[in-house]
């Protein structure tokens, strides 16, 4: 088992036609990805990798039965891909632009909330499920198939910490990129519930940065008993406030949203907090040793 | 992006919103010519970006035109939290009877806009909701719906207006509500939105553009009057010079280290080993997770644009990003300017085997290790 997406889940590639979609889709199929059908609006007929392309969504749904959607169609243009998507009834949709303009993100999640489907970004990596399949754009030579879910806003924190386990011989089960906000769809709190409930992780790694109050909505939730150990890093710890750094809700303001709430919150809750993704080999064994697996 | 006070009042006035008189002076004369078109009560205002500006001596009444020009010559001459004035604004100084405030932002909890009003105006908003919770109305709107007046009304009766005072604010509300809409704001805000007699008047404006809206505000952003340019080569220069290279994040620190990413969040892990190391950043460039040879070649030009730094750590770790790609723009970058300053590289992820040929071709010394590659840049800065 895996979360939200596993081997053999049918998966639609929006914006297939693209330099970016095309090269992912690749890389998706080349790593297992069940992809069934792809999306360019204008570019309906033509085959991309050996995948049938529609001109719309509701299209390749009647013809090829996909659960679940990755967008790779630009920012302007992107929520309305990724509506698009939620009305032809996907579960799940990952939108991996950057630059989504704040007025249609909000429509775009909107939407979503109100059908029960749910949005991996905007400003994603996406997800993956090492060994089983893909949903992203992570390099995944630096991951591993094994026990240890993980949830970053950020994409490259993900393969870091990924690549630092997997040469430490720890796999991973879920790894999910949340995005670069400052509006999010799924969050860590989503996540979190999710991993509870999967077999296959027996821990979590949590990777938060500074701004918002996703990190204490998450804490929140772990200090009323999260039956799987939790593993924190929070980065930006010396980022000067007031600036965005990189990511729109990356951004400590007035005091709020600054690295050291989110550590005091998280510990607080029960997480073990660390400082950089190479102390997470051992906290993790330690944990697991010390709480051993929930039968 | 935020617009300069003089910039958000343009736009404000030509959206019906009331703006006292008066005009930008990019000198202490000019500040005087503008005063004198005014009359005795002045106020001369610094065009800066910074929050909290009256504070720290950037906004001034005067009683004359050579008062005017006296203050200016001040303000031209002094540093604000940073930021030096290249223009003032000089306007009509009125008397308010009160000051209300009128914002339309975004709730990043609800997701979704929110308008808010408040009797108590002239203050930040975010003090206001924490000592006086009780002076503030807020209404959310649904992200499908359209903006319809009464939602001004009842924000208007709800902070205790009545009459003639009620409908001018909700007026103001509905204009503050397409500006937002309109162009794609994050912010627009009158504060205060003083009361004069029987209008209401923006004393202050500011509008904060959301900076993914860029491309299709296109000709909204061209129409907007510039902020003289600096002469003065300083941090501003620099960053905005970075910024027409396609950095989108160029931040100037205390240290000696240039740190060059290609993620937010992987460049601040490096920005905290870095200082964890025993290190000082000095300048910061991140690129996204989604950018070309050409834009890395970009980062390393405005990050040795800086003076005297003592090394360069480039942190690259990319899905998106592919390795070859971003090796060709380092080895591009030093084949043009050849430097002394020591650059130390990381590479890992999509096509890394590829970009690390380039690079060790090139005879550039790459890690596969963060950790290994802070710990050098560190001691390099430190001259071992």
């Amino acid at each position: 088992m895996a979360i939200l997406i596993d081997r053999g889940t049918r998966a639609l590639v929006q914006g297939i036609t693209g330099k970016i979609g095309s090269f992912q889709t690749k890389l998706m199929i080349e790593y297992g990805t069940n992809v069934v059908a792809g999306v360019t609006p204008g570019k309906g007929g033509q085959k991309m990798e050996c995948v049938p392309v529609y001109d719309s969504v509701h299209q390749a749904v009647r013809e090829t039965s996909p659960e679940v959607s990755i967008c790779f169609v630009p920012g302007p243009y992107a929520a309305d891909a990724a509506m698009e998507a939620v009305d032809a009834g996907l579960r799940l949709v990952v939108v991996v632009a950057e630059a989504v303009p704040l007025s249609d993100a909000v429509k775009m999640l909107a939407l979503a909330s109100e059908r029960g489907s749910f949005v991996l970004g905007p400003d994603t990596a996406g997800l993956i499920s090492p060994g089983r399949s893909k949903l992203g754009v992570q390099p995944h030579q630096l991951f591993t198939e094994g026990n240890i879910g993980i949830v970053s806003r950020s994409g490259a924190l993900s393969y870091e910490t990924a690549k630092t386990l997997t040469e430490n011989r720890i796999g991973q089960s879920t790894v999910i990129g949340l995005g670069g906000g400052p509006v999010w769809g799924l969050t860590y709190r989503d996540a979190l519930e999710r991993f509870k409930d999967d077999q296959a992780t027996d821990a979590v790694v949590l990777l938060g940065e500074i701004g918002g109050h996703m990190e204490e909505e998450a804490a929140d939730y772990i200090a009323k008993g999260y039956p799987k150990p939790v593993v924190a890093l929070v980065v930006g710890r010396t980022a000067p406030p007031g600036q965005k750094m990189g990511h729109a809700g990356a951004i400590v303001q007035q005091g709020r949203g600054a690295a050291q709430d989110k550590i005091a919150a998280l510990r607080n809750a029960g997480a073990a907090v660390v400082n950089a993704p190479r102390e997470i080999p051992n906290v993790i064994k330690a944990e697991l040793r010390r709480r051993p697996r929930a039968k | 992006m935020q617009l300069y006070e003089f910039q958000a009042k343009k736009v404000f006035e030509q959206s019906g919103i009331p703006i006292p008189k008066g005009r930008l002076a990019r000198t202490a004369e000019e500040a005087a010519k503008v005063a004198e078109e005014l009359g005795d009560a002045l106020v001369v205002k610094a065009q800066v970006l910074t929050g909290g500006r009256g504070l720290a001596g950037g906004v001034k009444f005067a009683d004359s035109p050579e008062q005017a020009e006296k203050i200016a010559s001040e303000i031209f001459r002094s540093v604000i939290r940073g930021e030096r004035p290249r223009a003032v604004l000089v306007e009509e100084r009125l008397k308010p009877l009160c000051e209300l405030y009128a914002g339309v932002t975004y709730d990043f909890r609800r997701k979704c806009p929110v308008m808010i009003s408040s009797s108590q105006g002239g203050v930040d908003i975010e003090t206001v909701s924490r000592e006086h919770p009780e002076a503030i109305a807020r209404k959310l709107i649904d992200p499908f719906r359209r903006f319809e007046p009464y939602v001004g009304r009842g924000l208007a009766t709800e902070i205790g207006l009545i009459g003639n005072k009620a409908n001018e604010y909700a007026n103001i509300v509905g204009c503050l509500w397409r500006i937002f809409e309109q162009y794609d704001a994050e912010l627009a805000e009158a504060n205060p939105l003083a009361l004069t007699g029987d209008r209401l008047v923006a004393l202050d404006a500011k509008l904060n553009l959301d900076d993914k809206s860029v491309s299709r505000q296109s000709d909204f952003l061209k129409s907007i009057e510039p902020m003289p340019a600096d002469q003065r080569e300083g941090y501003e220069v620099r960053r905005s010079r970075a910024r027409e290279l396609g950095i989108p994040t160029y931040i100037e620190m205390q240290g000696s280290i240039g740190v060059v990413a290609d993620g937010a969040g992987s460049g601040m892990l490096t920005l905290d080993l870095v200082a964890d190391y025993g290190g000082k950043t000095r300048v910061y460039c991140e690129m996204g997770g989604e950018t070309t040879a050409e834009i890395m070649e970009n980062a390393l030009l405005a990050a040795l644009a800086v003076k005297d730094l003592r090394a360069v750590l480039i942190n690259l770790i990319g899905g998106l990003n592919l390795m070859d790609e971003m090796a060709k723009g380092i080895s591009s970058y030093l084949r043009k300017h050849p430097t002394k300053v020591p650059i130390v590289v990381r590479m890992s992820g999509t096509n890394q085997d590829e970009g690390r040929r380039v690079l060790t071709a090139e005879g550039i010394r790459w890690f596969d290790s963060l950790y290994e590659a802070v710990e050098k840049a560190v001691a390099v800065s430190r001259g071992h």
